[in-house]
């Protein structure tokens, strides 16, 4: 049976819009870059972040790339994650991360209220070299502050690979 | 800092993933997926252990391009692809290098890197590859 369905075709277009309930906030900042062990002054310290040109501190650039913030973490499915999800699970498949492509626009700043803007982008099919059927899902996910401005793009891949062994 | 040419290595960056810093990361980006803590849920799936999520690794890069290109320097495009997954307890080590280096009408430049992210010690092996950056130094 194909994993990539009419219904599933049918989707590719579908727009899902969230906006952050507040501003990011200096304390998200800190707190992404203390996990990632990234002392860099630009995320704490507005003085030298403002010696290179910028408002304020920023965040650092993967911050909203990989943050639920915006989401607000009321929601979370079976597996914990409380992200954006489009529910696409073909049955007997595991999903691994393809990878991401990041284009900043602008950095982010505490005082900038987020709306994510995700797109579905694609859906295709495609067999592995080892014989497996694999279904690959490409999302736009676009972000930008409470006046507009395009922050950054994030286009990223998520393939669910079929299980098991494949008919001959 | 060292002239920036085609083919000049960046300072590598190293670093072990403890899973204090993965609870770290998942508190920060409000990602509580159970993949990254869980022992049963991991268990249930084959896994023997945690596993980092992903997107850290592109932070790492992140932040080695950051670091040798200075702070005025403006991290334009990020892109990579996973290879393997990495686990809790292992450690991380990134690499890049300068492909071109273009002198922009103003005075600036634009950097681009070749870059990847690869576990080191006794299971050594690619995670994060090809990995390309391209750095607005002003």
């Amino acid at each position: 049976m194909p994993l990539l369905t009419d219904d599933l075709r049918a989707r590719v277009g579908e727009i899902r819009a969230y906006t952050a309930a507040e501003p990011l906030s200096r304390a998200s900042i800190r707190y992404y870059a203390a996990a990632v062990g990234d002392a860099n002054p630009l995320y704490t310290d507005r003085d030298r972040a403002r010696a290179v040109g910028w408002a304020d501190v920023i965040a650092p650039p993967t911050l909203l790339c990989d943050s639920n913030q915006y989401l607000g973490g009321t929601e979370r499915d079976a597996d914990g994650f409380a992200g954006h999800s489009w529910g696409i699970e073909p049955p007997n498949c595991r999903m691994v991360r393809g990878g991401n492509d990041y284009v900043f626009h602008r950095p982010a700043y505490p005082d900038d209220v987020v709306t994510v803007t995700w797109r579905l982008a694609d859906i295709s099919e495609r067999t592995s070299g080892a014989g497996q059927e694999m279904l690959i899902v490409t999302s736009e996910a676009t972000f930008t502050d409470q006046h507009g401005t395009l922050l950054l793009v994030n286009t990223e891949t998520i393939i669910h690979i079929a299980l098991g062994e494949v008919d001959a | 800092m060292t002239a920036i040419e085609a083919g000049t290595e960046l300072p590598p960056l190293q670093r072990a993933v403890t899973l204090t810093d993965m609870v770290a990361y998942a508190g920060a980006t409000w990602d509580w997926h159970r993949l990254h803590y869980d022992p049963g849920y991991l268990a249930e799936r084959g896994l023997s252990a945690p596993v980092v999520d992903g997107q850290m690794l592109a932070a790492l890069l992140a932040e080695q391009a950051q670091d040798a290109l200075g702070p005025s320097a403006f991290l334009r495009r990020l892109q990579f692809r996973f290879r393997n997954l990495v686990f809790a307890g292992e450690t991380v080590r990134c690499t890049a290098r300068v492909t071109a280096c273009e002198g922009l009408a103003d005075g600036t430049a634009l950097v681009t890197l070749a870059a990847s992210v690869g576990v080191v010690g006794a299971d050594a092996r690619v995670a994060v590859a090809p990995a390309h950056l391209e750095v607005h130094v002003r």
